[in-house]
């Protein structure tokens, strides 16, 4: 089969320039694929800091048919341990204590891991290649089942949606346990162009010296950064090379797509507005940059090999223009299913290549997507999903307080609090969500709305967002 | 008395308790000012001072100190 990596695929490290590409970035990942395969058999668990390292040792997992769940690198030692419990890796790498069951792993070449000592769980799928958690670093999180097949067919797709060629630069501005930071990387390889490994932040002179520095040619951003970005007063014509801005992880505002795909189109450069989810792969729809002016709202059209129908509830699937209802997104990157324990990790696909997303939305008649709203109970702070119901469940003992989504902003609404309780609630729920505040906006109203069956009316307090 | 507004602005934006030393902070090796923190922290001191910091002040607002000195350069007399 062909694997993910292109012959001309490149990784720069930002921080020094190194750079490794042909036969010796292959030779590498050959190497460490065979230090995997010579551990207990069973899949691998790491912390995926943006890093050579890390991105080489999941290029061999891949490479190697070892399934590889990425997790958070600030994930704390007791929250891996959990994790470790629950789905009994092989190999563990990660800050955690040396876990009961696990002793340190022994192969240089790997780096510091764990190895497990005791019963190995039970033989995972032969087609599951990655796990991604569905929500950020708190909770428990459901792992995201992928195959191979599914990864190297959303690498594929995104690489034709936004024609990357071998000529592209793409710093990592995301994180690379996070779907979306993580098809910039196999995307990029895929199409035989640069990946800059790159730890900074917008906000910090050194990323912009390495943009100029290593001739990046786009950025992929969540709407927080893209709010970064205009903060920064972020101008093209500064990065002649630079032509393409992506933008996926929740809905951006209107004004902001506006801005940016103007700015970008001063000076011959590509504004992407993208649509997808950790259940997709990364992505399910792009709507193409020169069709935003007349598509503004629109996601897009599917990637390539993907349908996409919605659901009115009251009627079958339809593709009917104009018709609201669930998406549903039908194509080779669609999850396997979801894993909670062990044992999930053994299972087949349980989806048969089709997702429903949870989402509202309508095509048009030219079948571009358009979302209206979300079935499911979630919100996004600053891209990263978090389940209402369990924040609500969190916030219990402050009285009643009712989560709802604003735009990539949780916003609680608590009855009858004060000025210092709603500091309290904001700052617990920024602690619990491991979120900074700024992510969470709190205000005070006498009595909840309720609706007809006595449950908080989340949609009258959407509408007051 | 700015100053005082200055270090409240810090710990407000970085999530310090009240009585926390702001004024040896650095963005590089602390924790708790990332790049959210740092867009909150920017946006509190232009609220809290009536100035519009261009982008290469943004970035290299990267300290306490820093803070400071692009302030005064915007003509915010901090001194007590």
């Amino acid at each position: 089969m062909i694997g993910l990596l292109h012959p001309d695929a490149r990784l720069v490290e930002a921080a020094n320039g190194a750079t490794l590409g042909g036969v010796d970035l292959h030779d590498q990942v050959a190497e460490l694929s065979a230090a995997l395969d010579r551990e207990p058999p069973g899949m691998v668990l790491a912390a995926m800091p943006t890093t050579v390292t890390a991105v080489l040792r999941f290029l061999a997992a891949l490479r190697v048919g070892r399934p590889i769940a990425l997790v958070d690198p600030r994930i704390d030692g007791e929250r891996l341990a959990d994790l470790a419990d629950r789905f009994c890796p092989a190999v563990l790498f990660g800050d955690a204590e040396s876990l009961p069951g696990y002793r340190p792993g022994p192969d240089q070449r790997l780096g510091d891991y764990q190895r497990r000592t005791g019963d190995p769980g039970p033989a995972p799928h032969p087609d599951l290649a990655l796990l991604l958690a569905t929500s950020g670093s708190t909770g428990s999180p459901k792992l995201v089942r992928l195959s191979r097949a599914a990864v190297l067919a959303n690498a594929a797709a995104i690489g034709a949606a936004l024609e990357i060629d071998g000529d592209e630069v793409a710093p990592t501005s995301l994180p690379l346990h996070y779907t979306f930071g993580l098809s910039v990387l196999t995307s990029h390889l895929h199409a035989g162009a640069t990946v800059v490994v790159e730890e900074n932040a917008f906000t910090t002179r050194d990323f912009w010296s390495n943009v100029d520095r290593h001739h990046v040619t786009s950025l992929a951003a969540v709407p927080y950064q893209y709010e970064m970005l205009r903060r920064l007063r972020f101008d093209p014509a500064r990065y002649p090379r630079l032509r393409t801005l992506t933008q996926a992880g929740g809905r951006l505002n209107p004004d902001l797509v506006e801005d940016f795909h103007r700015r970008m189109a001063a000076v011959g450069g590509r504004f992407f507005v993208m649509y997808g989810q950790t259940e997709a792969t990364a992505r399910m729809a792009v709507l193409p940059a020169d069709r935003l002016p007349a598509k503004l709202g629109s996601v897009g059209v599917p990637v390539r090999g993907g349908e996409i129908t919605v659901s009115p509830g009251d009627g079958p699937e339809t593709t009917e223009p104009g018709r609201t209802g669930e998406i549903v997104y039908r194509g080779a990157n669609v999850m396997m299913g979801y894993a909670e324990t062990a044992a999930d990790l053994a299972r087949g696909d349980d989806l048969g290549g089709v997702l429903r997303t949870g989402d509202l939305g309508r095509l048009d008649d030219e079948g571009f997507l358009y979302i209206t709203g979300r079935i499911k109970r979630i919100a996004k702070i600053f891209g990263v999903r978090v389940n209402l119901d369990d924040v609500e469940r969190s916030l219990a003992r402050h009285g009643p307080v009712a989560a709802v989504a604003g735009p990539d902003r949780l916003v609680l609404v608590a009855e009858g609090a004060d000025d210092d309780r709603l500091a309290r609630i904001r700052a617990e729920a920024a602690e619990e969500l491991g979120t900074h505040s700024s992510g969470i906006l709190v205000r005070s109203v006498d009595a909840l709305p309720l609706t007809t069956t006595g449950k908080p009316d989340y949609r009258a307090l959407e509408d007051q967002c | 008395m700015k100053l005082e507004r200055l270090r409240h602005v810090f710990r407000n934006s970085l999530e310090l308790s009240d009585d926390s030393p702001v004024d040896d902070l650095e963005y590089r090796g602390n924790a708790q000012w990332d790049s959210l923190a740092h867009m909150s922290l920017v946006a509190a001191i232009e609220d809290e001072f009536g100035v519009m910091l261009d982008t290469d002040e943004v970035i290299d607002l990267s300290s306490f100190n820093r803070a400071q000195q692009i302030l005064e350069k915007h003509g915010v007399v901090l001194a007590d």
